[in-house]
């Protein structure tokens, strides 16, 4: 029988979902212990945007989290955004620039999160790095789309801080296509590329009506914003979408002095992409929500917008999205009166400033052909990703993404194998499998921790009460994966494992029932055995076994005693 | 974390790492005290560890008062990471306790002996198979079903618990006296303090289980002899 030689990396649901594989269950861990700023340290091993994420990730970790099974899942998000945000209050350690182990040069494309992550990993490495960007400030969408209320801009312009400090040059005012080409940068001697210019134009509508005064792409609505440039506000606003961007538009128009704020969107709420909380927060706003609309054409007076009429809409077959496809109902035009109509229907990539050989043929997919596994395009050493490569996606995948291209750079200028490591699978992996005694193990606490709305200054003032709550929610976790591994010099597990000694085991199976996380079990010859990628090293089957027949791999009851009786002390 | 001069600390993953007969070894080897400190239940990062070692220690308490040292030198405590107190704090507060206790016997020239061969027999105890699956498995008969489909109430396990623990001390007891030269029954009657019919009940069993053997008879006085456990 053929062995499956294939690399497996076990890891708990948490980190398995994250894009950017950050070490969900080491700073939750953490954070059980107080160790607050060793927490934020854990997050930054992975990723540059703790305090970018604890405010506006989707958190797919939080989906996927195994306690989601027993009441609600464990509020990531929440306690990622506290550490960082107590980082930030109480000051960091100003960090050093990593010294330059390589000579070759690396260009990065675009200061969105996959080309600041991109260029925080190669740094990190050893590399120079030069960020290319052509806004004023780095930051893509996170500085000049989100707005202030979600992420404050010095929260952002903190994080960045961080990767300048480490020595990641940041370049901004520089257009790829005009001020700089492929051309020009390899001959000022850079060696490998990352363009990371993400989708930057708005969709169009396509109806009758686009062009009149008062019809605003959401992204150019939010982006003037972010500029500081001064946007007139309708009284009446009709925002085309179910995104986040489309959200975010309404709220912003609502903040600005709109009147009346309404939402149109073609499918059913459940549909909505937009995360949830930000819907409530929406209609909390006064933002008002109408399903299955679609608009038709848009009416105009005198050049102005005047009203939207729309068709209303039913779901019929999945498309290739998955979700159910709205067809028209006939008959059922219907107006809205406004006089603002901001379309957020998502984001194309400006293909006009990308070299024409790195484009693609067809029309459809990536404008860019790059392979998923190595992000190399069919220019050696010109590597594509983020939103530019997927469609419009969010945060930590672009992150994901930009630390994948690091890893192809670095293979590339070192001469290896660009799929060199490339074929491990993650594997999920927790203990929590049976819920029904899971109930009464489970530890339970207070409700956890409201999802996460506090501003800055409640949050400073309630600062030592949150700690406190982030204890009490971060002790909910319930530890899926093996030992986290969130040490490296912090001494709190020694991430220990559990050995049988075949020939004493006699097959009572009292290892198996004390084994909280069901790592030890007996196999078809009857005899326990432990399975490491479960085993936390608690050492409970060890110090039960009737016949004494396990031991503990790294601290043995023989140490245990010594150290108990050492008389050499302080 | 700040403990007094004459308290060791071992840390460990989980409390309910420690096996008995580990602390009874500790005891063997001139401690005073031995303090356990757990997760406050039901914060236990292991799920159920600190249950388990509550479990021991209530055993522990069992063995160590008929060796003839005292309960109370060994003690578990809940030190919350979510609370004030440390564990320097208890550690402070058990050290003041066993100050008060004073030294362990086996200090003591004169008690030595005896309470060498007490907790030789209670470290062979906590070591025995049936004890140690009854402690492994009392969470499970008492909140769950048996094989058979009968749940054991508390009492009746505490009362099978103690009855056991009892027997198994004595029976290494005897083992253990047996070991320098045979004895008769009327002999380990005597040293160990129970009815000689009680040792032959003992006897009984331990010669079963390959503990003891008959090595000779003195006119009409069997002798008994230990034999070496594996």
């Amino acid at each position: 029988m053929e062995k499956n030689l294939q690399k497996v990396r076990k890891l708990p649901p948490c980190r398995a979902a994250c894009s950017a594989l950050v070490n969900v269950q080491a700073y939750v861990s953490l954070i059980q212990r107080g160790k607050f700023k060793e927490a934020v340290e854990v997050i930054r091993k992975d990723m540059p945007f703790p305090a970018i994420c604890g405010r506006v990730c989707f958190s797919p970790c939080e989906d996927a989290c195994a306690r989601v099974n027993v009441d609600q899942a464990v509020a990531i998000r929440a306690l990622k955004r506290l550490v960082a945000d107590i980082e930030r209050e109480q000051g960091r350690v100003k960090p050093e620039p990593v010294p330059k182990k390589y000579s070759e040069k690396v260009a990065i494309i675009g200061a969105g999160p996959a080309g600041l992550a991109a260029a925080y990993e190669l740094a990190k490495l050893g590399y120079p790095v030069t960020v290319f960007e052509r806004m004023a400030e780095p930051g893509g969408m996170m500085r000049y789309c989100i707005p202030d209320f979600r992420l404050e801009k010095f929260v952002v312009a903190n994080e960045i801080a961080y990767i300048k400090d480490i020595g990641v040059e940041i370049k901004n005012g520089v257009e790829f296509g005009k001020d700089i080409t492929l051309e020009s940068l390899k001959n000022d001697g850079y060696k490998a590329i990352f363009i990371a210019i993400g989708t930057q134009l708005g969709m169009k509508l396509n109806v009758p009506g686009e062009e009149l005064e008062g019809v605003v792409n959401a992204v150019d609505f939010l982006k003037a914003l972010a500029l500081g440039k001064p946007i007139k506000v309708g009284e009446r606003v009709a925002v085309i979408g179910g995104g986040n961007t489309a959200i975010d538009a309404a709220r912003t128009a609502k903040k600005l002095g709109a009147k009346e704020v309404i939402i149109l969107y073609r499918r059913s709420r459940e549909e909505m992409p937009a995360l949830p909380h930000e819907v409530e927060l929406a209609e909390k706003d006064g933002v008002k929500f109408y399903f299955l609309v679609a608009p038709k054409q848009i009416i105009g007076e005198n050049g102005k917008v005047k009203a939207v009429e729309c068709l209303k809409m039913r779901l019929g077959e999945p498309d290739e999205s998955g979700r159910r496809r709205p067809i028209p109902i006939s008959f059922s035009e219907h107006l809205y009166e406004v006089d603002m109509v901001i379309p957020a229907l998502g984001q194309v990539a400006e293909t006009s400033s990308l070299p024409p050989e790195l484009l693609s043929k067809e029309k459809r997919g990536s404008p860019i052909p790059y392979d998923p596994q190595t992000l190399e395009t069919n220019i050696p050493g010109v590597f594509v990703g983020g939103d530019l490569a997927t469609g419009p996606a969010s945060i930590i995948e672009a992150v994901g993404a930009g630390k994948r291209a690091a890893v192809s750079i670095h293979l590339y200028l070192t001469g290896q194998d660009l799929l060199k490591g490339r074929d491990e699978n993650i594997e999920e992996v927790t203990w929590v499998k049976d819920w029904s005694p899971l109930g009464k193990k489970a530890r339970r606490y207070d409700p956890p921790i409201e999802k996460p709305h506090l501003s800055f200054e409640e949050a400073v003032e309630y600062l030592e009460e949150l700690k406190q709550k982030a204890r009490f929610e971060a002790f909910r976790c319930l530890g899926c994966g093996p030992c986290a591994e969130c040490l490296a010099g912090i001494d709190l597990c020694e991430g220990d494992k559990a050995v049988v000694d075949e020939n004493k085991c006699v097959g009572c199976n009292v290892c198996a029932v004390v084994c909280p996380v069901g790592a030890v079990k007996k196999d078809e010859k009857g005899i326990a055995r432990v399975n490491e990628d479960l085993c936390k090293g608690c050492g409970l089957c060890a110090a039960r076994c009737p016949e004494q027949a396990i031991t503990m791999k790294k601290l043995s009851n023989e140490q245990i005693l010594a150290l108990a009786l050492a008389t050499s002390k302080r | 974390m700040r403990v007094p001069y004459n308290v060791n600390v071992v840390r460990v993953m989980c409390v309910g790492r420690i096996d008995p007969a580990l602390v009874l070894e500790t005891f063997a080897n001139g401690a005073d005290g031995v303090m356990l400190a757990g997760c406050k239940p039901p914060d236990c990062h292991f799920v159920d560890g600190n249950l388990h070692a509550e479990r021991a220690v209530k055993m522990l308490k069992k063995l160590l008062a008929l060796a003839g040292l005292g309960a109370e030198r060994v003690k578990l405590v809940w030190a919350s990471p979510l609370e004030e107190k440390n564990l320097g704090d208890y550690a402070k507060d058990f050290s003041e306790e066993i100050w008060k206790l004073g030294n362990s016997p086996l200090k003591n020239p004169v008690l030595a002996p005896k309470i060498m061969a007490n907790i030789d027999a209670a470290k062979n105890a906590a070591s025995e198979f049936r004890l140690r699956v009854l402690l492994g498995r009392e969470e499970e008969l008492t909140e769950f079903l048996n094989a058979y489909g009968e749940k054991i109430s508390k009492e009746e396990f505490d009362a099978l618990l103690e009855e056991i623990v009892k027997a198994e001390f004595i029976r290494y007891k005897i083992h253990y006296l047996a070991k320098a030269k045979p004895l008769s029954v009327k002999e380990l009657a005597e040293a160990v303090g129970i009815k000689p019919s009680a040792v032959l009940r003992h006897i009984t069993n331990m010669r079963r289980k390959g503990l003891i053997a008959l090595d000779k008879v003195e006119g009409n006085t069997p002798l008994y002899k230990a034999l070496e456990v594996h």
